[in-house]
């Protein structure tokens, strides 16, 4: 057995294990005095919410040592972490959507958090497709490391522009925006869900990671049978 | 002086064009049909229109420089013409700012006929403001422009290559479009402007470094 399957193999215990410990404590702990049970969401909401943020990180350092080295490691890294983070950023904003429903009375607002995650998403999607839409590999992974590195430019502005935009135009329209600050008997599942996203994010890319190792040798090696 | 190179480049891409009158028009009747488009969608009396109009210009400036976009490096595609001009005796950042000088100016020529246009059609009198109005228009044009020509050199090789820029433009561009909308409004309705064209300079400015160090990555083999 491979040492990668093993480390796979691993961290899927770890996470399962690290879940089911969470997700007893969110169970158990008491509903939010103004948001009642809805409030257990937010577990799952600000861990991947993070882990999208955090995904992008990880995407922007491969890309960066695969342009830097040329190695072909970093490039499996980034081209896996892509739909990774494009999934936590999908959870994050449907679990935004079915705690704002009961919480704001509506499905979406374009707050500023909100309208930066949605537009982190599309980034994600854009990349996963630019890495797919070219036929030499090689080349796809540079042009998709440097769309990477142009996307990591321009988060910072996007968020700031919104933010901007959003409280220069109308002050906090929706109060639920801001973060309830969260103590006690919430803040153990909260941290305990934190970690095991963490594991999560770290499965998810080892699984993929050796499917794209794995679909290049395959490739690498079709291409040989059809040379001989 | 070495920005000559860029000049050249740009000169040969809009004397090209203007004999052929190709992207220069259907950039500027494009822009038209959206205008038409707009109205017929929304159809708004004049203090709607004065209201609408900043998202109006920049919505459609946007889409028209898709158009533009996708026929960036047309005249390169033909006979490996594009190897011809990495072969120039320019840095590769140089060759970058030409074509996307070739670019920016098509794109103001486009911007100066859609903003009168889109006054008589809308109906807003707003002569007053014409000229600071076209000024937003140019400086977000400029950031505008080189991640857009930036991005026409990636999907190049990619299959359904426009989908893909329209894809990775629009979000990307998303600061810009809020800033430039933002600062047409508070010229055309009163309001804080100054730090929404600090934004859009930011913008410029960050896109236009970034842009000519990524083509050298690009094309390098």
């Amino acid at each position: 057995m491979d040492r990668f399957l093993k480390l796979q193999t691993l961290l899927g215990v770890i996470t399962l294990i690290l879940l089911a410990t969470g997700l007893w404590f969110v169970w158990n702990a008491p509903a939010d005095f103004q948001q009642g049970g809805a409030v257990r969401i937010l577990f799952v909401h600000v861990p991947s919410a993070k882990m999208a943020l955090f995904a992008y990180l990880v995407l922007t350092l491969a890309s960066v040592h695969h342009l830097w080295k040329k190695g072909e490691g970093a490039d499996i890294i980034a081209e896996a972490a892509a739909p990774v983070g494009a999934a936590f950023a999908a959870v994050t904003l449907a679990s935004g959507s079915i705690w704002g429903k009961p919480m704001w009375g509506t499905w979406w607002a374009w707050d500023a958090r909100l309208t930066s995650v949605l537009v982190l998403f599309i980034l994600y999607v854009g990349i996963i497709a630019m890495r797919s839409a070219m036929d030499d590999a090689v080349r796809a992974g540079r042009v998709t490391a440097i769309l990477v590195i142009i996307g990591a430019v321009d988060l910072p502005i996007i968020h700031f522009s919104v933010q901007w935009w959003r409280t220069l135009h109308q002050p906090a329209s929706l109060g639920g925006g801001g973060k309830p600050s969260i103590t006690g008997p919430l803040l153990t599942p909260l941290v305990i869900m934190s970690i095991a996203f963490v594991a999560m994010g770290a499965y998810l890319l080892a699984v993929k990671a050796r499917a794209v190792r794995d679909r290049r040798l395959l490739t690498a090696l079709e291409v040989e049978r059809e040379l001989a | 002086m070495m920005f000559i190179a860029a000049y050249r480049i740009a000169w040969k891409d809009m004397m090209g064009d203007f004999r052929r009158r190709a992207t220069l028009s259907s950039m500027l009747f494009f822009a038209v049909a959206v205008l038409v488009i707009f109205q017929a969608a929304f159809d708004p009396d004049r203090a709607e229109a004065r209201r609408l109009l900043p998202g109006l210009l920049w919505v459609t400036i946007l889409f028209t420089s898709l158009v533009g976009l996708g026929r960036v490096f047309q005249a390169e595609e033909e006979d490996g013409a594009f190897e011809g001009l990495l072969l120039a005796p320019a840095p590769r950042g140089v060759i970058f700012l030409g074509k996307w000088l070739g670019n920016l100016v098509l794109t103001l020529i486009v911007e100066a006929g859609l903003l009168p246009l889109a006054f008589i059609l809308f109906n807003v009198e707003a002569w007053d403001a014409f000229f600071p109005l076209l000024g937003i228009l140019v400086l977000g044009t400029l950031g505008l422009t080189a991640l857009g020509v930036l991005l026409a050199v990636m999907t190049q090789a990619a299959r359904s290559r426009e989908t893909l820029l329209a894809l990775l433009l629009l979000p990307l561009v998303a600061p810009l479009l809020i800033a430039g909308v933002q600062a047409a409004s508070a010229l055309l309705q009163g309001g804080e402007i100054g730090d929404w064209l600090r934004l859009m300079v930011i913008f410029d400015i960050v896109y236009l470094a970034l842009a000519p160090w990524a083509f050298g990555w690009l094309v390098e083999e």
